[in-house]
């Protein structure tokens, strides 16, 4: 247990806002993504280690596919491998396709 | 021998151990129900003559824990040594479950895998070529439908004659600097197209995934910012409706007559028995534990419809929907599985929370979620209802709603004192398939709630209301109190002290402040303790007097009006939970200055709570403030006081420890 709050502690993300938003508008991120169509990953940027092997071990990962299915203000749907998933807007911005 | 049965998430691990043993751990439709680590024996009819133990483990993605919950389960299997495991498999995600079964492969445990859910791949057109896939893997491969029992006695057969034996693994990790995370990253990449390779040779897909599909439409609507709000506020109306206005209190009506006639035949078998047997007997015991379970009904109405909201697959829904919100305030869509849990007991919820990744979301999640109130306060508030109300549906409503309310305004001030400004938070939930509710599951869960409910009440609640009786009846020399000189008993003079303090709430007698405290042991008890004390177990007599006529007898006994019985009885519900739900959080918070910080919260919360609405409903009603205003004013701004303070110190130290990249760790040491 003590090893896993360990590990947990690093994850607890302190960071600052001007750092989460640096790549302006040039690579196209999945709340650019129209529902409906698969794309292939480009980069994950969540500058957050033990978040990107979070989705990594969830078969996501550069170059695999995802597919988006709904998209809303905040949020949106994917399909990951055979797994549906809810993301946050912080997240979908995070995944570079 | 000891077989630990490890999965993702959500794959069906504890349906499957509940079958084997026999067990009924809960279960449901969402990726982390199970939160911590169970083991029982695997029924005869499995286990033969030998004594197997199967331990269930909480689901995880891989070997690396990512919530506190996965972590359990990689130290079981790295340090515990198992036996044998059972690797539980999603069928109908293949390729995101090997991912793990490879690392479980690798340890020289034998593996047996359990492809589970096939029922469903069935139904989709997906076929898995299990002997080619059990080729490849290099271990057995089962198919199974836990739910419908099937394929699990020859998979649990094959992993008992399998203990003892090496497992060889099909895919080694290379010997890497596990330090390097480049060589780890590069590692976990082969590990995964070796998966790939497996998937695609196996694996025959009807209908892709990826399409849109009928439940894609209902997700989006049930997701929806608007409608999914409206609709789950809809269905968590309906939940307390039909349990504590509809159904719940008939069914209570009747069972109240039973218990009033067993009530009337104990005092009849007394009758020439001395007065003191016959008060403790009839009125403290059958009266004070009956005034209890005549709630009973209610509470497992609730408990059945609970049970099938989570079993259909809603809940991830409601929490992809209410993240956005939750965010707002500090907390996180999770959040909201704890509070749905919360509505029948506030220990698994504060359990629940274990899924929540960042720890101060965690924390404040587990120091909220009990406001909203529980199984054991059902039976409060439904007297109070009663008595004051008439019955009326609203006093429910509103006690729910203003727990919701008041979860919100103790997560800002958390989110104010803690700095979440600094902090960023993803929030990423799988969105299981729906499937209909099993009635049997709802209705074991039910019967699971209903017998530690009457455990509950034929010990501890039968305890307290005992040492209440005697309490009450005798004064400090052990003299029996006479009649009119009530104020002299044990229990008055220990309880008035703290009916000062509750002056101001409007209800500073004695008698109440008694009950209140004996809420803390348990929440049902301030049923049982006002029975007990006004010598009213009466007010479950007759059939409809707890729940709608002849309430006024209630009433006029405890000298309370409606306003102050409002205040009573969120003064009751907002305080701290139970003793049993305190240690759960302290296990959980794992910090002495959160937990304190919990309690502080807690009882300022009820105190003012009770204060405004004692104060303001007899301005409102009488046109003037209620007694006690002033020393209830000064309680409250020195409480406000102390948040500013502490919230204060708590800053202060915001620089160093972002420098020092210590986590919440000061936060906690002063919060």
């Amino acid at each position: 247990m003590e090893l896993a709050y360990a590990l947990n502690k690093g994850a607890a993300g302190v960071r600052t806002e001007k750092e989460s938003y640096d790549d302006s508008g040039v690579s196209k991120t999945l709340m650019d993504a129209e529902p409906g169509q698969t794309y292939i990953i480009k980069e994950i940027k969540t500058d957050d280690d033990d978040m990107n092997s979070f989705l990594f071990r969830l078969g996501c990962y550069e170059g695999e596919p995802i597919t988006l299915i709904s998209k809303k203000k905040k949020s949106c749907i994917v399909v990951i491998k055979d797994g549906r998933y809810n993301l946050d807007k912080l997240l979908s911005e995070a995944i570079i396709i | 021998m000891r077989i630990a049965f490890a999965g993702n998430p959500n794959s069906g691990k504890t349906t499957m151990y509940n079958a084997l043993t026999g067990r009924s751990e809960k279960i449901g439709n969402w990726g982390g129900v199970t939160v911590g680590s169970k083991e029982f024996q695997l029924k005869k009819e499995f286990a033969g003559d030998k004594e197997v133990i199967a331990v269930d483990l909480p689901g995880a993605y891989s070997m690396s824990p990512f919530t506190p919950e996965e972590g359990i389960t990689s130290e079981y299997v790295r340090t515990a040594n198992p036996d044998v495991i059972v690797n539980i498999v999603d069928a109908t995600n293949l390729s995101r479950s090997l991912f793990f079964t490879t690392q479980l492969l690798e340890l020289g445990i034998p593996v047996v895998v359990a492809l589970n859910k096939t029922d469903i791949n069935e139904k989709e057109g997906t076929k898995i070529d299990a002997a080619k896939l059990a080729a490849r893997l290099n271990c057995p491969v089962y198919e199974t439908v836990s739910t419908e029992n099937k394929g699990l006695s020859e998979m649990i057969a094959k992993a008992i004659s399998l203990a003892g034996t090496m497992q060889k693994a099909p895919y080694l990790q290379a010997d890497i600097d596990l330090h390097d995370k480049n060589a780890v990253d590069a590692e976990d990449r082969k590990r995964y197209s070796f998966v790939n390779g497996i998937v695609s040779d196996v694996e025959t897909r009807k209908t892709l995934s990826a399409e849109t599909t009928q439940s894609d439409k209902l997700d989006g609507v049930l997701t929806n910012p608007i409608a999914g709000i409206l609709i789950f506020a809809v269905v968590m109306w309906g939940v307390f409706w039909v349990s504590q206005t509809w159904l719940g209190p008939l069914v209570a009506d009747w069972l109240v007559g039973w218990i009033s006639a067993f009530q009337e035949w104990v005092a009849g078998q007394l009758e020439n028995s001395p007065a003191i047997l016959s008060a403790l007997l009839a009125d403290g015991i059958v009266g004070g534990v009956g005034a209890v379970v005549g709630f009973l009904p209610l509470v497992m109405v609730m408990y059945f419809l609970i049970a099938l909201l989570e079993d259909c697959g809603y809940m991830a829904r409601v929490s992809a929907v209410m993240d956005p919100i939750f965010k707002r305030v500090g907390l996180s869509g999770k959040s909201v599985i704890p509070v749905v849990i919360g509505t029948g007991c506030g220990i698994p919820a504060i359990m629940a929370c274990r899924t929540i990744r960042d720890e101060r979301e965690r924390r404040a999640t587990t120091m909220l979620t009990t406001f909203i109130p529980c199984g054991a306060k059902i039976p409060v508030i439904a007297l109070f209802a009663g008595a004051f109300f008439n019955g009326a549906g609203w006093v429910s409503t509103l006690s729910y709603f203003l727990g919701l309310v008041l979860i919100f305004l103790g997560a800002l001030l958390i989110k104010g004192i803690t700095g979440y400004k600094y902090r960023k938070s993803f929030f990423i939930m799988e969105l299981p398939k729906w499937k209909a509710p099993s009635l049997k599951f709802a209705f074991r869960s039910m019967m699971e709630r209903a017998k530690a409910y009457i455990i509950k009440a034929a010990t501890i609640i039968l305890i307290c209301n005992t040492v209440v009786q005697i309490m009450q009846t005798f004064d400090w020399h052990f003299n029996v109190v006479e009649e009119g000189a009530e104020n002299t008993s044990i229990l008055a003079s220990i309880a008035s002290p703290f009916a000062i303090l509750l002056i101001p709430l409007g209800f500073g007698v004695w008698q109440l402040a008694a009950a209140a405290i004996t809420g803390f042991i348990a929440k049902e008890n301030v049923v049982g303790t006002l029975a007990v004390v006004y010598a009213l177990t009466s007010f479950i007599d007759t059939e409809e007097l707890a729940m709608t006529g002849g309430a006024s007898t209630v009433a006029a006994t405890m000298g309370l009006t409606s306003v102050t019985a409002l205040a009573y009885l969120f003064f009751n519900l907002y305080t701290p939970p139970c003793f049993a739900a305190i240690g759960a959080m302290n296990s959980e918070m794992k910090s002495r200055g959160w937990l304190w910080g919990a309690i502080g919260l807690q009882l300022g919360t009820g105190y003012t709570i009770a204060f405004l609405i004692n104060q303001l409903g007899t301005l409102f009603t009488e046109g003037h403030l209620a007694a006690g205003f002033v020393p209830g004013l000064i309680a409250v701004l020195c409480m406000a006081a102390a948040l500013v303070l502490i919230a204060r110190k708590v800053r202060a130290h915001f620089d160093e420890q972002y420098a020092l990249h210590k986590g919440s760790k000061s936060v906690n040491a002063t919060a």
